[in-house]
């Protein structure tokens, strides 16, 4: 393969998923600089490994390289900022999955999801990334993000929960009873 | 399948990630229970505004065009890098580094020997000096024996407790050399033994202590300043001898040493 030929591989089967790597970075990092950063060394990353690839589906490819750049990057700013306080304090509300009858009314304002997405811990907000916004299956999020089938599902499942839970509003009629 | 089966199905179901027959039992269930629908029509709700496109990040135009650039500008790097370098021509894979490497190696190999061989040389002609030096002290100091002694069973036992070896100390009266004695010494870092021989008005100092080093017969001979020093290195003693005496008859006497 000449250099020539590469180039046009490249730009024909990585390019068109800039679009994904760079969501997939910005909802990893939560930050448009950030994102654009590790968007460009994935893909000198990716190019520089591309004689490696051998056709599979391009997408969970170049995913996995964005998400291993975005996790080199957050575990460095991790020691400077302290991002992770506010996350780990809210995590433990998934461990309870809301009670069906509890729910009344849930709110797809999209500005409300976006903040409830972003408050959502970075184990779940990735596996609910790669699987609602980037359609990936539960073996290619396996395979990105290095855990096994189980693991997928049981972040998904538990992700969902807890967006289902603070996108919603417990009726105030419930809560009066149970105080009583 | 009963609710709670149902609720551990139902993401799975959603996300179109069921066998068919898990999502016949799903599909069943639903029909029958109000509570599930209403998880799955929330769950659905959910992934509707999840899928929102408005709700993706996009990267600007700009940025794309950057990206590209860098690309291909890394691109460039890699074909200029990729030209072969001695590293690459001398690839693994290829083999053809062996003869290279065999060669090194033996180039090392033999500069070393040579570096020992010659340091080796250099050591001995240190103890020569040495040895030369203790000779002509010993004559000068007065201080030729410590054992004044033609028996060698005295001067052998005298040894005993001053050094970590026993020498060999011939009678050799009958050839004509007569032992007068033995002295502690010290040469190439260690205390030695040092016998004393006479021959008309010559006295010979005999240097030895154990040979660690292999075995070499040959009986090397020096001319150093007027005195002879012959060397050799037996199996399991190495000798000095230095005199004033003419070298046919000192070397008779060395060969008469090593016949011990």
């Amino acid at each position: 393969m000449t250099q020539q030929e590469k180039i046009g591989r490249f730009e024909e089967q990585i390019s068109p998923h800039l679009k994904s790597a760079y969501n997939l970075a910005k909802w990893l990092t939560r930050s448009h600089e950030d994102a654009e950063d590790i968007v460009q060394e994935a893909f000198l990353r990716a190019f520089s490994a591309f004689e490696g690839f051998r056709g599979e589906d391009a997408k969970p490819w170049l995913l996995t390289i964005v998400r291993n750049s975005s996790m080199t990057l957050l575990k460095r700013n991790r020691n400077t900022r302290a991002t992770l306080g506010f996350e780990e304090s809210l995590q433990d509300q998934s461990e309870h999955p809301p009670d069906p009858e509890e729910i009344l009314i849930m709110s797809c304002d999209r500005q409300q999801v976006r903040q409830a997405l972003e408050q959502l811990p970075l184990d779940f907000r990735e596996a609910i990334v790669l699987r609602e916004m980037e359609g990936l299956s539960y073996k290619e999020i396996s395979t990105t993000l290095g855990v096994p089938l189980g693991t997928v599902m049981s972040r998904l499942s538990r992700g969902r929960d807890w967006l289902r839970r603070i996108l919603s509003t417990p009726t105030p009629v419930k809560r009066e009873g149970a105080g009583l | 399948m009963n609710c709670d089966n149902s609720r551990v199905y139902l993401p799975a179901y959603l996300d179109d990630e069921l066998g068919v027959a898990e999502s016949l039992l799903v599909q069943k269930h639903l029909f029958r229970c109000e509570d599930c629908r209403r998880t799955l029509d929330q769950q659905q709700a959910l992934r509707t505004a999840l899928r929102d496109p408005d709700l993706a990040a996009r990267p600007s135009a700009d940025f794309s065009k950057r990206l590209q650039a860098a690309v291909r500008q890394a691109a460039k790097e890699e074909a200029r890098s990729q030209r072969p370098s001695w590293l690459e021509t001398m690839r693994f894979g290829s083999f053809r580094w062996i003869p290279a490497a065999i060669a090194l190696v033996l180039t090392v190999a033999l500069g070393w020997l040579f570096v020992i061989s010659r340091m080796r040389t250099s050591q001995d002609q240190l103890i020569a000096r040495a040895v030369l030096a203790d000779h002509i002290r010993s004559l000068q100091a007065n201080h030729l024996v410590d054992v004044p002694s033609s028996d060698r069973h005295t001067v052998k036992p005298w040894f005993q407790g001053k050094l970590d070896f026993s020498p060999p100390v011939p009678d050799l009266s009958e050839l004509g050399w007569t032992l007068i004695g033995g002295r502690l010494d010290y040469l190439d870092g260690r205390p030695v033994a040092a016998l004393i021989y006479k021959r008309r008005m010559h006295n010979i100092n005999v240097f030895l202590w154990p040979n660690h080093g292999p075995a070499d017969d040959a009986i090397r001979q020096e001319d150093a300043q007027g005195y002879q020093i012959l060397h050799w290195n037996g199996a399991e003693t190495t000798y000095w001898v230095v005199s004033d005496l003419n070298s046919a008859e000192l070397l008779q006497l060395g060969r008469a040493l090593r016949g011990h």
